[in-house]
């Protein structure tokens, strides 16, 4: 019964071989069915998980610099803005300067002439009123003269007349 | 023990029983790892995680033992070997043929043969692996540390290194065996009324038993690796 617990007492060198070869058949078969496909796919998803992380880290970056390139570029347009309008607004402050400045000087012509008008109507005014006064005063001459009036008498009538005629400020 | 059954061919005695277990033991492991191992991809799930959580427990053993580097030379050894000898250990708790009074079908390492086959191989590969490295000069070198001395005392630790891995399986799945067989035969030995009484005793048996298998396996890979990582570190 206990000759199993002695080594050498079933010393079968056949079993030997044999469990040599189908362990080192079972390592060949294993390796060409599972363990080379299955640790190529192990360093395949080690490589690919790296190169993952470093396609992330580089998206990651460039979405920053563009996000940064944007608001750079909303900063420009802003400040583009600012100064059209202020442009604009310095335009329409000029123009309307001149447009004022233009007017006034209008203005001031028109008045100008309106005063020259004025004078000159008066002159004429004056002048045919002397002319009339010229006329009335022969009238009244030849009346007075008709009534016989001597020659002082009727010269100093007709300078007085003439004499209140010339003063316009007294006749108005 | 039992009588086996055993034929000669070539000079050679093979034992029936062995080769027909060491054959069913490598066709379940082959089968397993076969279907494991179909429709790989790189977003693994089911079967190929469990396969590959396989692989790195093998392959955390020998990282711990030899270095980092070790998977892409010895993992595929390391991983055959474990899971072969868990099989192995395992295979007579759950299948016993016998037929008249000859066992066919048992653990393979419960016979010392087939667990010295195995240390016997451990120990050529480091050797092998040892001499690969370092050539035959250094290798050799390695019996004369720390001095020339020690020469017998060296030779004498590879002997007691191959005979303490090999029984040492041998040992552990063979007596639990032999235990689970008496508390079989208890059970029937005085009518039935023992049944009861011997049914859950070898339930806890053989739950012990799977124990045992594992921490053996475990403990043959490991101890196989550190062979031959000091086998590839000899000091100059």
């Amino acid at each position: 019964m206990y000759t199993h617990l002695v080594i050498a007492a079933g010393f079968n060198v056949g079993d030997m071989l044999f469990y040599a070869i189908l362990f080192l058949l079972l390592m060949w078969i294993v390796k060409i069915f599972a363990w080379k496909p299955i640790t190529k796919m192990m360093q395949d998803r080690s490589t690919k998980i790296a190169n993952d992380i470093d396609s992330a880290e580089k998206s990651r970056n460039d979405a920053a610099k563009l996000a940064k390139e944007r608001a750079d570029a909303l900063q420009n347009s802003h400040d583009e803005a600012t100064k059209i309008v202020s442009d604009a607004e310095q335009a329409g402050q000029k123009r309307r300067d001149t447009i004022i400045s233009d007017a006034q000087n209008d203005a001031k012509g028109l008045k100008d002439k309106a005063h020259k008008d004025i004078e000159q109507e008066r002159e004429d005014a004056l002048a045919s009123t002397k002319d009339d006064v010229a006329d009335l005063s022969i009238e009244i001459a030849s009346k007075i003269i008709k009534k016989n009036l001597n020659a002082d008498d009727q010269k100093a009538l007709i300078d007085s007349y003439i004499e209140g005629l010339g003063n316009p400020n007294e006749s108005r | 023990m039992e009588p086996t059954r055993t034929f000669q061919f070539l000079g050679l005695t093979f034992n029936v029983s062995n080769m027909i277990s060491g054959v069913i033991v490598a066709v379940i492991l082959f089968a397993f790892i076969f279907v494991c191992s179909r429709n790989l991809q790189l977003k693994p799930k089911g079967k190929q995680n469990l396969l590959e959580y396989m692989i790195d427990f093998t392959n955390g053993i020998i990282k711990s033992t030899i270095g980092n580097d070790a998977p892409k030379k010895y993992g595929l050894w390391a991983f055959t070997l474990f899971y072969f000898i868990l099989i192995a250990n395992l295979l007579g708790l759950f299948i016993h043929i016998q037929v008249g009074n000859i066992v066919y079908v048992k653990s393979p390492t419960a016979d010392p043969i087939v667990a010295l086959t195995f240390s016997l191989m451990s120990l050529t590969f480091a050797m092998y692996s040892g001499v690969e490295k370092l050539g035959y000069k250094g290798h050799f070198k390695g019996f004369l540390q720390p001095v020339f001395l020690f020469l017998p005392i060296n030779l004498l630790e590879e002997l007691t290194n191959f005979l303490t891995l090999g029984i040492r399986v041998y040992g552990n799945i063979f007596a639990g065996e032999l235990l689970a067989g008496i508390i079989a035969n208890l059970a029937f030995s005085n009518g039935l009324w023992l049944v009861p009484v011997a049914a859950p005793l070898e339930l806890a048996w053989q739950g012990f038993s799977v124990f045992i298998g594992c921490i053996q396996a475990y403990v043959f890979v490991t101890l196989s690796s550190v062979y031959v990582s000091q086998k590839l570190s000899i000091e100059e």
